[in-house]
């Protein structure tokens, strides 16, 4: 049975797989970020809007997967390939070994701490430690993607990458709902003591999705440093991590459409107003306050039952 | 040792500013639960409003103690009224709603404040006027000890000791300790919670605003988006002494800038940051809740 919200993503699906065809390389480029960038979103979402840890740092592990494919690539001279497990990989360690001891904090603190590690990570960056990260200027000259022969240079391909990231992201967050870990995470989110009473390890499934959500922001960092050919510390600052913190709860935490939307409006949307460059970011401030008084859990806010349907199955 | 004393009064001196901004995030903390992220966009506000108060009322060139003394009350009435506005149009249609909604709300008041001055008075550095204290400066020994860093000290320790004795002398500051406690509760002992905010918001932004002139006369270049840095240290003060703590803001306030100095004079100006954000972790990973800050049971 097809019901409205499955016609809708069908024909975004379509609309997002011809996109390419439509538009010139500017907007091709604007195309394959925002993809990019819902995969980070995505992998936000899972941090923040499924495990409910207040994390603001995200650029952090998504700069990390970038940095690891410029390093690995221009100083080592890995292909772009061989540095894609690396790349998801340190992230997730990185994520365990500082979350580790600060994930049982409250909420807000939490907040801060996670603030400072992305400060920490772009002043490793600008002070160009070991000579390897290049300083503010970054590392350019990235490789691209070859594969059999072929390489996999164009905007295009890389618009078609980035669509099989999403996609591949997707994949995990749909497993990820469907397995011990999301009925796990929904029980922490309805209430966190209820869960703790039942047995469920908050501090254990926490870490979990951080380290998850680590990976898949470490993938789409390699992902977005192949697109540019280029990585620099200010695309993964503080501002970027307030970012995609927004996206997901404008959008709407945990909800798939409302991610995708939030992307949309707080990336592709300032891209359409370039024009008006100075004053944009009033209105956006406007627009984020007004957004949260009228729809405070967000645009498209997940619909949360009682009990979830995959668990009253045969249940009368 | 000269250098080390000079780095205890630079580091006082910055502390005290630190503990000023602090007690604007604690306050508001305390009574809403709420990290108002626009409170470091207020206090640069203040330093572009008090630019302007100086220049066109004044006329450059002017020192006298009525004037300096009219430029902070003038500049912080205006921030105390911005910063009513922004609870009334940005955080209280959101009391009721998911934290993290008011904490999205608090960032867009944070771009809307910061892009406003931008647009007002310009993308470019602008420098305070710095006949607004005399340059008099005095050598004690080895170190130096400029007058403004004097009024800062001073008017710093005043203002917090006022604030220490208005919250826990007065009826007023009762009602607030109380709403912070329990507000409902609060409520039904028939004070108006409304207006409790009202004045801490008033109370946090005139705080902001001096500490915001003060920026301007110590640093003396001012820009628009510098107040994320100076809020997201003082941030880490308010929340390094116990967050929603008074004196707590204080202690961190006076302890950041104290280490701050000693590490970008002994150790580092490239790294301080990254200095400061370890303390803070390592801070939070053995006294979770800051260093005033009381352990509080959870209720279920």
């Amino acid at each position: 049975m097809m019901n409205k919200t499955s016609l809708i993503a069908l024909a975004l699906l379509v609309f997002m797989g011809f996109y390419p065809l439509f538009v010139d390389s500017a907007w091709l480029a604007v195309g394959t970020t925002f993809l990019v960038f819902s995969v980070v979103a995505f992998s936000q979402d899972i941090i923040l809007g499924r495990a409910g840890v207040f994390h603001m740092g995200h650029a952090m592990f998504f700069g990390m997967g970038a940095y690891t494919t410029a390093i690995l690539n221009v100083h080592f001279g890995w292909p772009i390939l061989a540095t894609w497990a690396p790349s998801v990989l340190i992230p997730m360690a990185f994520a365990f070994v500082l979350a580790g001891p600060i994930i049982h904090l409250r909420g807000d603190y939490l907040l801060v701490a996670t603030i400072g590690f992305n400060i920490i990570f772009i002043q490793v960056l600008e002070n160009d430690v070991f000579g390897l990260t290049g300083g503010p200027n970054g590392i350019f000259g990235i490789d691209i993607v070859r594969l059999f022969g072929i390489e996999f240079a164009s905007q295009t391909y890389m618009y078609y990458m980035a669509f099989i990231l999403l996609g591949i992201a997707l994949f995990i967050m749909r497993n990820l709902d469907k397995s011990k870990f999301g009925r796990a995470m929904f029980y922490i989110n309805k209430d966190e003591i209820a869960a703790q009473s039942m047995g469920i390890s908050i501090r254990y499934y926490k870490l979990y999705a951080f380290i998850v959500g680590a990976g898949i922001a470490g993938a789409a960092g390699s992902m977005f440093s192949v697109q540019y050919s280029a990585v620099s510390p200010e695309a993964f600052n503080v501002t970027q991590s307030i970012m995609f913190f927004t996206i997901v709860l404008v959008g709407g935490s945990a909800s798939l459409p409302g991610v995708l939307i939030g992307t949309f409006i707080m990336f592709v949307l300032p891209e359409v107003f370039r024009e008006f460059e100075t004053a944009r970011y009033l209105v956006f401030g406007l627009a984020m306050i007004l957004t949260m008084i009228l729809r405070p859990r967000g645009i498209w806010p997940v619909k949360f039952g009682d009990i979830p349907s995959y668990l009253k199955k045969g249940v009368k | 040792m000269d250098i080390f004393l000079q780095q205890i009064v630079n580091g006082l001196t910055i502390g005290s500013l630190y503990a000023l901004v602090a007690l604007g995030y604690t306050m508001v903390y305390g009574v809403m639960r709420l990290i108002n992220f626009a409170h470091g966009d207020l206090v640069a506000l203040s330093a572009f409003v008090g630019l302007t108060v100086y220049t066109q009322i004044f006329g450059e060139g002017i020192t006298s103690l009525i004037a300096v003394v009219a430029v902070f009350m003038f500049t912080a009435v205006i921030v105390a009224v911005v910063g009513v506005l922004l609870e009334r149009l940005a955080y209280r249609p959101l009391r009721t709603a998911p934290r993290l909604s008011a904490v999205v709300s608090a960032l867009g008041a944070g771009l809307v404040i910061q892009n406003a001055v931008m647009l007002i008075w310009g993308p470019n550095m602008k420098i305070f006027p710095s006949e607004i204290f005399p340059s008099t400066i005095w050598a004690i020994g080895g170190i130096v000890v400029t007058f403004t860093q004097v009024m800062i000290l001073g008017l710093s320790s005043a203002l917090m000791v006022a604030l220490y004795f208005f919250i826990n002398r007065t009826k007023m500051g009762t009602a607030i300790r109380a709403v912070a406690i329990d507000q409902d509760a609060a409520k039904l002992m028939g004070i108006n919670v409304n207006r409790i905010i009202m004045v801490i918001f008033i109370i946090g932004s005139a705080l902001g605003a001096v500490a915001g002139l003060f920026i301007g006369a110590y640093y003396r270049g001012i820009t628009f988006d510098m107040g994320w840095m100076y809020g997201l240290n003082a941030f880490v003060a308010a929340i390094m002494g116990g967050i929603g703590n008074i004196p707590g803001a204080m202690l961190g306030g006076l302890l950041l800038g104290l280490f701050n100095a000693m590490i970008t004079g002994y150790i580092s100006t490239q790294w301080a940051e990254t200095f400061t954000f370890v303390l803070l972790i390592v801070i939070l990973v053995f006294r979770p809740t800051g260093i005033l800050g009381e352990k509080v049971a959870e209720k279920v």
